[in-house]
């Protein structure tokens, strides 16, 4: 009896991945104000995920076919290293973010909806994952965008202005992805990923196919040019939100994809010129993003421009094409997956206390909240790269694979870093360190337990990562790509180290340099933001003028007007000609419909002739 | 096989039997009959999906019988898995119908109707089983005549016109199919379906002079006006909209289909599958779908506007005869039940709306999504089924039919029949907004869901229209798994 259950379990595996959660999903909209059970729920859940994403990692690959009609139209799922790890990787931030979540939300009104939304969320990104045929994924992939669009409006109904822009950049990503898939299909001949071999990338219609699919991934985790809804979501999305979307799901689910097309589908040459491009792309979006993160005086909204940033550094990574920046890359987008849900989770922490994040209007909360602001600390030297957190081993693979690439990609990545360094000194220092400053006057204490727990376990996973790095180097990445070459343990070049540890020492002098000059920590950015030349740049970008969404607006505006006379003879084609069209000859054949038998015997007759007349013609 | 046997016996007894039981009982017991024949109705539906089962399980394409005195007489019915499905439609929509009419249907017309009822059943079942061309003529007679009487048993004015128009329609039809098969049985000297097709099939010797080939002619022409293709549509759309609607779900649901595509689907097969006659049908085909949508535009009687919708599916299935090949086959034979379903599901509609309501002119409906929740939504879901929306059945009949157009080289015509859907769409947007959204008027206030047997109809309907929809991969998978396509 229980030898057939679990057979039917384990045959049946790679669907309850996506029924399971699905499933959860509805129950979670049930059950309203019992916290106790909705918790209960949602950690059996949960666990029960990670516990079936862990077998499926340590078992052999398979595959697991969903026959649906016919001509082709099978639901193909795949186990394999790279899926499994991922949906492994998911299933374990996923348990951290919704029991951060819960709490979070814990008698809101919000709740139930919200689990349904991360619930079906994480259906979709299992299947995302799971599915072998390029279809079927990007089924799941939309539907990855509508629970977005439906959690980011969840708060917001009445002026949903992150929605849109999210539904207008992700769409626009996901139509990319569209047309990358079809492009890809039909120089494949297939649409099932394990049945491709890499597609190398000359010609027209090779180059065209593969940035459309990278852009389609790297635009759902966030990257330039499809970046600007996060800032705003920021302001309007609820912390919860941020902490499992931008912070760390869409992060898998898009760098999954990327790794798949960069290693799979298509034959990514290191060295060439394609790799340069993509290389130039991450560069561009790292630096712009973290000058932007610099001048943010709002933690939720520094955190999100972060977000942006660490994309870079992944795409910068997957790039090169070079093993070592696939597997810095990865690596790194599981180190931002923590440390960057971590912060959001402090920023929310402080959140429920002060019920703000705008570092304006509080600071040096460090003293009442104690293990908050040691959690932000850890995470944030390792954003930073600060040996021996995590962040810093894999940041020293993707400067390894920049330098190997090109050196002005390094340049690049190292003023990133100071960036980096630069800005969180200042946000942790006017956070938590000195004179406690509150909006109001109110006792602040430290959040409740069931928060705290994700951010302490998250952290701890920080310095297990940095210090055992061999654990998410060897025993997850390097046999999820299946690389042979190991990468863990410290780096092997002792240059790289010191250059990387001297741009920290700078960052940290620049910062105290800043404070002093303008006399707060918080504004101790303020001499690069006001220096002679970034400040006309930071004030176009400001204005709005990098955000593609409104390049988009702006040029759709240019064309709209081009467009409006085209439409009006589109709209009297539609309207008046086509409709009168449609409508003309039933207002002369009604005519003859009159009743008249005589006229009905005839049309009849002239049927007969007409069949006369095609058997004349056929056989003549 | 003696299950099969005693099945396919039953098939004949039944309308036989309720013929029978109907004309004997008095006028004061007739909602006895009524049951009974609602009880043989939904019994016929069990029967043919039981049958379908027999056949699945036997392993076998056909079962002949026949009602034998003597040893020495032929068998004169053939069963197919094709004809099961015929006679699953015929019980759905004369079961549907029986609902409708005991709300619709006066109560001193109710037993005529009954009467006539088994009768059209007696017809519709003998044409589904026939094995022989004029047999099948017999029962397209039997059908027609019975048409006749059901259409004008109101006896309203237009009532009485527009069955008359079908008689004068039908005895055309009956002359032409008169003489063809007489020139047919000139040729060949035997009207066996199994006769023809081997001769069609092998002996090319028999020559193929133009006599044949007008004798096939005045076949098709004489099922196409049974069938209401255009330009032979002309009686179609009177006859079902003065017909009371139970009649016309019978009219619009089965009859056109089992009189009229079912037996051009026989002939075209026994004719040879000729180039053609099935060009002929895919360029009529074509012209039914267009000229039948854009009438429909017009329109402004609901049963009228189903009325042109029927005409204008018709061509569909026209399509999927021409196509050929079993993919074709199957394309239409579903587009056969599905429209059975959704055409009932509206004109059950319609009934609703005639009860409550008691108009049916669209201008002057308007609103009643509120008021009639239950038929706003069932007239949504069939218009949706009937414009080809998955994942609803519609869409698998025609992706079917336009498959097996793309496979049979009739490109052109595929392409037509996908734009030409655009204005099924359109024709029953129209229809529905005018009727169920929008304001409502302030004389449809007080209107109230119909209840009963109408409502009990629409929503049967519409749980097969979206069962069959989501559970037709399966179908299509099983079929694929028995190699038949």
């Amino acid at each position: 009896m229980i030898n057939a259950l679990f057979d039917i379990i384990s045959n049946n595996m790679l669907l309850i991945f996506i029924l399971l959660p699905a499933f959860v999903g509805l129950i979670m909209l049930f059950i309203r104000k019992r916290f106790a059970i909705q918790l209960a729920v949602l950690l059996l859940s949960s666990i029960i995920n990670l516990i079936a994403a862990y077998t499926l990692f340590a078992s052999e690959s398979f595959s697991y076919v969903i026959p649906f009609a016919s001509f082709g139209l099978d639901i193909v799922l795949v186990s394999n290293e790279l899926s499994s790890l991922f949906i492994m990787l998911v299933a374990a931030m996923f348990l951290f973010v919704c029991l951060y979540s819960a709490f979070y939300l814990k008698h809101k009104k919000q709740f139930s909806v919200f689990m349904l939304y991360m619930y079906i969320s994480l259906a979709m990104l299992n299947g995302a994952i799971l599915s072998d045929s390029l279809g079927i994924m990007l089924f799941f992939w939309e539907g990855l965008l509508c629970t977005l669009l439906g959690m980011l409006l969840i708060n917001n109904t009445s002026k949903p202005k992150a929605a849109i822009k999210a539904l207008v950049l992700s769409g626009t990503a996901d139509l990319l992805l569209m047309l990358g898939i079809i492009l890809t299909a039909y120089q494949a001949k297939t649409m099932l990923i394990n049945e491709i071999t890499p597609i190398k990338i000359q010609g027209f219609v090779p180059t065209l196919g593969f940035f459309c699919m990278l852009f389609g991934a790297i635009g759902k985790a966030g990257s330039m040019p499809f970046h600007s809804w996060i800032p705003e979501a920021a302001n309007d999305a609820t912390t919860p939100f941020l902490v499992s979307f931008p912070g760390a799901l869409e992060k898998l689910a898009g760098f999954y994809l990327a790794v798949v097309v960069t290693t799979k589908l298509y034959d990514l040459r290191p060295h060439s010129t394609i790799s340069n491009i993509v290389m130039t792309i991450g560069v561009l979006s790292l630096l712009f993003a973290v000058s932007m993160a610099l001048i943010q005086k709002d933690m939720k909204r520094l955190l999100s421009y972060h977000a942006i940033s660490q994309v870079g550094y992944m795409v910068l990574g997957i790039g090169s094409g070079l093993p070592i920046g696939i597997a810095g890359a990865v690596f790194h987008m599981l180190n931002n997956a923590v440390f960057k849900s971590c912060l959001y989770m402090c920023a929310g922490s402080i959140e429920s206390q002060t019920s703000t994040t705008d570092l304006k209007k509080f600071s040096g909360v460090g003293k009442c909240m104690p293990i908050t602001s040691i959690c932000f600390t850890i995470c944030g030297l390792a954003i930073a790269g600060v040996p021996p957190f995590c962040g810093f081993f894999s940041k020293e693979l993707l400067f390894d694979a920049a330098l190997e690439s090109n050196i002005v990609f390094y340049i690049g990545a190292l003023i990133g870093a100071f960036m980096t360094a630069v800005s969180f000194l200042k946000m942790g220092r006017a956070a938590f360190f000195g004179k406690l400053k509150l909006p109001e006057e109110k006792k602040i204490s430290e959040s409740e337990a069931g928060m705290l727990v994700p951010m302490i376990a998250l952290s701890i996973i920080c310095i297990i990562f940095g210090v055992f790095n061999t654990l998410p180097l060897d025993t997850l990445i390097n046999k999820g790509l299946m690389f042979e070459k190991s990468f863990s343990g410290w780096p092997h070049s002792i240059l790289l180290v010191v250059i990387s540890l001297v741009v920290l020492c700078i960052a940290v002098l620049d910062h105290l340099y800043g404070s002093k000059k303008s006399g707060s920590a918080l504004n101790a950015a303020d001499h690069i933001h006001y220096a002679p030349v970034l400040k006309t740049i930071y004030s176009i970008a400001e204005r709005g003028y990098f955000d593609l969404y409104n390049q988009m607006n702006a040029l759709f505006n240019v064309f709209a007007k081009i467009c409006v006379m085209f439409e009006r003879a589109v709209s009297f084609t539609y309207d008046t000609i086509a409709v009168n069209a449609a409508l003309l000859p039933g207002k002369v054949m009604r005519r003859y419909h009159n009743g008249s038998l005589g006229r009905y015997l005839f049309a009849a007759l002239c049927g007969v002739v007409i069949i006369i007349l095609i058997f004349i013609a056929v056989l003549v | 096989m003696r299950a099969l046997q005693y099945v396919s016996m039953l098939f004949v007894i039944i309308p036989l039997t309720a013929l029978i039981v109907c004309s004997l009982i008095k006028r004061s017991r007739q909602n006895a009959a009524f049951y009974l024949l609602s009880a043989f109705a939904a019994a016929q539906v069990g029967l043919a999906l039981y049958g379908l089962m027999l056949f699945n399980s036997l392993n076998i394409s056909e079962y002949s019988f026949g009602f034998h005195i003597t040893q020495a007489v032929a068998d004169v019915f053939t069963l197919k898995p094709a004809s099961l499905v015929m006679l699953l439609c015929i019980g759905l929509v004369s079961f549907t119908s029986l609902l409708v009419a005991y709300k619709t249907m006066p109560a001193n017309k109710k037993l005529s109707y009954l009467r006539l009822l088994s009768a059209l059943i007696i017809g519709m079942n003998g044409i589904v089983l026939v094995n022989d061309l004029f047999t099948m003529y017999l029962f397209i007679e039997i059908i027609g005549i019975s048409s006749f009487v059901l259409i004008s048993t109101t006896k309203t004015e237009e009532g009485l016109e527009s069955a008359f128009i079908y008689l004068v329609m039908s005895s055309l039809a009956s002359i032409m199919l008169l003489t063809g098969l007489a020139f047919i049985f000139m040729r060949t000297g035997s009207l066996k379906f199994e006769y023809l097709i081997a001769i069609n099939n092998t002996s090319a010797e028999v020559s193929q002079n133009a006599l044949t080939y007008l004798s096939y002619i005045l076949v098709i022409s004489g099922l196409l006006i049974k069938t209401g293709a255009v330009p032979f549509h002309s009686w179609l759309p009177d006859a079902h909209q003065s017909a009371d609607t139970s009649v016309s779900v019978l009219l619009s649901g089965i009859v056109i289909k089992a009189a009229g595509v079912y037996c051009l689907m026989r002939v075209t097969d026994i004719f040879g599958n000729l180039y053609a006659i099935r060009l002929s049908l895919a360029i009529l085909g074509v012209i039914t779908i267009a000229v039948g949508a854009m009438f429909a535009l017009h329109q402004n009687h609901f049963k009228r506007i189903l009325a042109y919708s029927s005409v204008s599916q018709m061509g569909y299935m026209l399509l999927g005869i021409s196509a050929g090949g079993i993919l074709g086959f199957i394309g239409t034979m579903l587009h056969i039940f599905n429209h059975a379903v959704f055409k009932s599901t509206l004109f059950t509609n319609a009934a609703a709306l005639h009860e409550e309501v008691h108009t049916l002119d669209i201008d002057k409906l308007g609103g009643l999504q509120k008021q009639m929740p239950i038929t706003a939504t069932t007239s949504l879901i069939a218009f949706l089924s009937t414009a080809g929306i998955p994942p609803l059945s519609g869409f698998w009949s025609k992706l079917l039919i336009i498959i097996a157009l793309w496979k049979a080289n009739f490109i052109g015509f595929a392409a037509a029949a996908l734009v030409l859907s655009i204005f099924t769409a359109a024709y029953f947007l129209r229809l529905q907004m005018n009727v169920f959204w929008g304001q409502t008027p302030e004389h449809l206030q007080s209107i109230k869901e119909v209840k009963g047997t109408i409502r009990f109809a629409e929503i049967m309907l519409t749980i097969i229209t979206i069962a069959v929809g989501l559970g037709f991969p399966f179908i299509l998978l099983f079929l694929e798994a028995s190699g038949i396509i």
